[in-house]
């Protein structure tokens, strides 16, 4: 047979398959495709956000080669002299590049707003300026103007000549916008979602006067920008960077990693379960199709063509899925990008929540493409084993009368044995090192766990059988139907057995990852519980909103500590200052604050000693205290000595104590704020945490703070959170941030549920004629619709016993390796029981669900054609 | 027991109409065994499984033990399957998963007996049928007249007053086949139990009160003798 006609053979097999099998056919790519859409939608998710930054990061970095720029805490416009003067450097412009809330009545939304010297740079940016109100340049530079973008000004109904209130730390500026601004060509739309203002007047709305965020330069195309790059660091203050814009993007896709990794991982399961539906129908169609196997070898096709035969249909199946799945994706995509954008702003960097996917033509098809691949991959990995098991029928015995299992017998007890030989090597795996920071040998111990774990549940089919019922009429008499269904489930175990690791995966993957969140939840709700004591923390009107609110509007001055203290009722007012540096190469904070305050009136979790004791003795002899996920990065501990760049140079603390914290998968060093201020020379304040004495009426003081500091903090009071109001907070970002978790826990579950309904259906199709025999004899609809039923349960209850196992062991994995080399937090473990039984009753209401439909189908089918059935 | 008035059935195959019964009328009383004999596809088994409610038919009445069954629905069918119809297939149809008692005893289940009758009736019939020894073999582990020996047993266990026999000997060598043809008329009398037997066996027929011989759809005549049926 030449490979033309196999073709041939194949597209007439194949055609004649999908018609004479629909339902199957149908829910076998469905089940693919919402595998597709999971994996599809977190990568397009996860690019569309990656591509947003970086286009954002070059479009408003225009013909910049290297930026300077001062991290939080910013930089002094002085150095501007001296870098012009380095050789290689053609232009430089100052840039302030803050966030605001624009109000109007009760809307509000952040903006991201860009001081530039308007002089050098209109029409040089990658930007046109639209219905300018007065053309000279001079009305643009004047304080309190803005040019909004066009898209901005257009959803919120303002225009030129209208003004704006913007929020801005501790203060609120009304501006007039005298431009609106428009991306100078089509590919982005950037521009026109921004706001403009002349560098001065940022300076003056932002508190920033003599400072800057970045300084952008052009260099001489002649020179090399590495070389001008290590020139400019010669002579800038040790805690500023000096880099290309583009590294921006390598940062922060760096920094998110870990969050990203684990959540396409997630995304994974979906396409694992998909991978058991696609081994079932295939194991099925090889069963049902022996005897045609048969005469294809009759009539001359080798081995490898029946395999390849059966490999194309599942290949075809998965085309199907992959493209379905891609479209899915996509959609869901739109959806997950605004769900992942809020988390990733939340917890590291603001990347602007857009609406819906902004990659250009060629991402997608791209990102389609691949879609399709997995679903074919998939689909063919799935199919791998029925297919060999086609090809090795041999002719003789699949054309002689009998049953359909015959030629598929399975070795159990080999089977079993390889199950448990992968839940030892599941057991090694989970106490070896990460791989370059990422937990492969923990991913690979839970493969590992869960393959064991479907190794064995042909084991439990088949052992339960003898265990559930004897064979003989005294056991029948408990339930005839009962027996029936068991036994026929007992006697398909490789099928049935991957439906059950189906439901297995599903629930184990809902149990593991609640046992997870939950533990993870407690821990911070505890950890938040003892160690922010404070009873009001007044923070800048912008704090809640994270990351997304730039670093003035997460500032505020420190004289109000002085401010505060006064108020009738406070006990003690603590200054908490947090920023954001680089600490040997790795992300981390520098939170300073009281720390005898803090000693006295709160607590931190230390792996040892007692906290009071170790905070003040930090303070006494200028030490620090870093968190464990620090500690755990650097390989250093209570006693060494950690080396940090401050302003004044490079200097070793020593390391009093390491702390549990739950605010950041970044590290975190704390010092007292003396130490602090003497290094950095920065007198702002993050918040003030505020003890009050004891018997005062929290609200009347909260009052009093609101009229004192609206005296001196100009028109917008600051947030004056209580300690109940801010430990809510922190649990609404916390679920926030997995509510995309459940999202594709939930794609896996209805995978596995259409893995249920497949084998049902299959089970029904295949016993039409032992259906049909028993509506002969006087069973009724309902009787049969029971048998089906039993199956269903039968199934379920072996599934739901190895998810238990499964969820118990993928909970401990998660929790101590995953976890804990992702992102270096201990999580302490808790049981939720009450969870537990919710995804219990969830798996086994899914299981009946799905066997309701086939029981109801299997006591309408017709008896005479039943009976008619081989 | 069974009267038959103008009883056919068509069905579409491939997109042509194929007539399997045409307006037979016919009259059973209680205690024949009659047996119905004819070519392939001269609707024989078509005949039963409209006697057994197994299929609807197209027009024409089936009164079974005074009972029209003109509109009767799937559950009545059922009940009447249950309390008054036994049925032997070719093919055995014994439910491979239970063993041989546990097949006899399965339409007692269904009609929801209680343990001790069960046990009871299911012990009497593998008796009847020399199956006692075998009581707990599955199937797969009987010979074909094993098989359908079990069948038979399982056929009668509920007593009912009509025993429709398909072929009971289609899957029988001659030996095996006469010894279950024995079998089938023994029990049938001593249960006074009014049998319908639709054979191609000349020697299955013999064992008949009557037989019918029926053509493309028709009962065309009756014989007292198989021979002259035949002929």
């Amino acid at each position: 047979m030449t490979v033309v006609s196999f073709l041939t053979v194949l597209r007439l097999i194949l055609a004649a398959q999908v018609f004479q099998r629909p339902l199957r056919t149908g829910l076998t790519v469905i089940g693919v495709a919402l595998g597709v859409s999971a994996s599809v939608a977190v990568r397009t998710a996860n690019v569309d956000v990656l591509r947003s930054f970086e286009q954002a990061v070059l479009t408003v970095a225009g013909p910049t080669t290297l930026e300077i720029s001062g991290g939080e805490l910013g930089l002094d416009e002085q150095i501007m002299t001296a870098i012009r003067q380095v050789p290689g450097v053609r232009s430089s412009s100052p840039v302030i590049l803050q966030t605001a809330v624009i109000t109007r009545g009760d809307r509000q939304e952040t903006v991201q707003v860009l001081g530039l010297d308007l002089l050098a740079e209109v029409e040089s940016r990658g930007f046109h300026l639209r219905q300018a109100a007065d053309r000279r340049l001079e009305a643009m530079l004047d304080p309190n103007t803005i040019l909004l973008g066009k898209g901005v000004a257009s959803e919120w109904g303002v225009s030129v000549g209208e003004t704006i209130d913007l929020q801005v730390g501790p203060g609120l500026t009304t501006c007039r916008i005298v431009g609106l601004l428009e991306d100078a060509t089509d590919r982005t739309a950037l521009w026109s979602r921004l706001a403009v203002m002349d560098i001065a007047a940022a300076q003056v709305t932002f508190g920033m006067v003599g400072r800057l965020d970045r300084i952008d330069l052009v260099t001489e195309k002649d020179r090399d920008v590495e070389e001008v790059a290590q020139a400019l660091r010669a002579i800038v203050p040790p805690t500023v960077t000096v880099e290309r814009p583009s590294s921006r993007t390598a940062q922060v896709d760096h920094m998110m990693r870990a969050f990203r990794l684990n959540v396409t991982v997630l995304s994974w399961v979906g396409l694992l379960v998909g991978m058991f539906l696609i081994y079932n129908t295939m194991a099925f169609a090889v069963a049902q199709r022996r005897r045609e196997i048969g005469i294809y070898r009759a009539i001359g096709m080798t081995q490898a063509r029946v395999a390849g035969l059966f490999l194309s249909e599942a290949a075809a199946l998965g085309l199907a899925g992959g493209l379905l799945g891609s479209a899915a994706g996509f959609l869901l995509a739109s959806e997950l990008v605004k769900l992942l954008s809020r988390t990733i702003s939340d917890l590291y960097v603001p990347v602007g929540v857009g609406n819906g996917l902004a990659l250009e033509p060629d991402w997608l098809w791209r990102l389609a493409a691949e879609g399709i691949f997995v679903g074919c991959a998939v689909s063919m990995i799935g199919s791998v084993g029925p297919s060999m098991n086609a090809a090795r029928t041999a002719p003789v015995r699949a054309l002689a009368p009998g049953d359909y299992e015959v030629g598929q017998r399975l070795r159990v007890g080999a089977l079993g044995m390889g199950g448990f030989i992968l839940l030892v090597i599941a057991g090694v795996l989970s106490t070896a090192d990460p791989v370059d920071g990422v937990p492969v040998p923990g991913y690979a111990s839970t493969l590992c766990l869960l393959a064991g774990l479907s190794c064995i549940a042909p084991v439990c089919v088949t052992g339960w059988r003898r265990g559930i019922r004897q064979p003989g009429l005294q056991s029948t008499m408990g339930g005839i139907m009962r027996a029936i269904a068991i036994d026929h489930a007992a006697r398909n175990p490789g099928r049935n057995g991957v439906s059950i690791s189906a439901l297995m995966v599903g629930l184990s993957i809902m149990i593991g990852v609640l046992v997870m969140i939950k533990s993870f939840r407690n821990t911070v709700e505890v950890w938040v519980s003892e160690t922010v004591m404070a009873d009001v923390i007044v923070a800048p009107s912008l704090w809640l909103r994270g990351t997304e609110a730039g670093s003035t509007g997460r500032s505020l001055p420190g004289s109000w500590s002085e401010v505060l203290s006064s108020i009738p009722g406070v006990a003690e007012v603590d200054t908490y200052r947090d920023v954001r540096v680089t600490v040997q190469g790795r992300r981390a904070a520098i939170v300073s604050r009281d720390l005898r305050i803090h000693a006295r009136m709160s607590r931190y979790w230390v792996r040892h000693g007692d906290s009071a004791g170790r905070l003040v003795h930090a303070a006494d002899i200028d030490g620090v205290l870093i968190s464990e996920i620090l500690a755990d990065q650097l390989g250093i501990r209570e006693g060494d000595s950690l080396e940090l760049v401050t302003p004044e140079g490079a200097r070793r603390f020593p390391i009093v104590a390491v702390f549990y914290d739950y605010a950041t998968d970044g590290g975190k060093v704390l010092m007292d704020r003396r130490l602090y201020q003497s290094l950095w020379r920065d007198d702002l304040v993050t918040v003030f945490p505020v003890y009050l004495d004891k018997g005062a009426d929290l609200d009347l003081v909260r009052e009093r703070m609101a009229t004192r500091l609206s005296e001196v903090g100009g028109r917008l009071p600051p947030l004056l959170i209580s300690n109940a109001e801010l430990r809510k907070e922190v649990l609404e970002i916390f679920d926030r941030t997995f509510l995309l978790t459940y999202v594709l826990e939930a794609i896996a579950v209805v995978i596995a549920m259409l893995g249920i309904v497949n084998t049902l259906v299959t089970s029904v199709l295949e016993r039409r004629r032992e259906f049909a025999t028993l509506r002969a004899i006087g069973a009724g609809e309902r009787q049969i619709g029971q048998l089906v039923l039993w199956e269903a349960t039968y199934l379920g209850l072996i599934g739901i016993g190895l998810g238990l196992v499964g969820g118990g062991a993928l909970a401990v994995l998660l929790i101590e390796v995953i976890n804990k080399q992702s992102f270096g937090w201990t999580i302490h473990m808790i049981v939720p029981l009450g969870g537990i039984l919710q995804a219990v009753g969830l798996a086994a209401a899914a299981t009946l669900t799905a066997g309701y439909f086939p029981s109801r189908w299997a006591g309408r089918q017709s008896i005479v054609e039943g009976l008619r059935e081989e | 027991m069974v009267v038959l008035k103008r009883l056919s059935k068509a069905y579409v195959r491939g997109g042509t109409l194929v007539t399997a019964l045409r307006e037979v009328d016919l009259e059973i009383k209680e205690g024949d065994f009659c047996a119905f004999v004819g070519p392939s596809g001269c609707g024989k088994s078509t005949l039963l499984n409209l006697v057994a409610g197994l299929d609807q038919p197209t027009s024409g009445e089936i009164i079974l033990d005074g009972r029209s069954t003109v509109g009767f629905s799937n559950a009545e069918w059922t009940a009447m399957r249950r309390e008054t119809i036994g049925i032997v297939f070719q093919a055995f149809h014994l439910v491979p998963a239970l063993t041989a008692e546990e097949n006899v005893a399965l339409p007692l289940l269904l009609r929801g007996e209680g343990r001790r009758d069960v046990m009871k009736r299911v012990d009497e019939m593998l008796e009847l049928v020399g199956m006692r020894p075998r009581r707990s073999h599955r199937p797969g582990e009987l010979s074909g007249g094993e098989q359908q020996r079990v069948a038979i047993a399982r056929a009668l266990a509920h007593r009912p007053r009509l025993l429709l026999a398909d072929e009971p000997t289609g899957n029988l060598d001659s030996h095996q086949g006469a010894a279950i043809m024995t079998l089938l008329k023994t029990l049938a009398m001593a249960g006074r139990q009014t049998v319908l037997l639709v054979t191609h066996s000349r020697h299955a027929a013999q064992t008949a009160d009557y037989v019918w011989t029926m053509q493309d759809g028709r009962l065309v005549a009756r014989a007292e003798r198989v021979e002259e049926a035949v002929s």
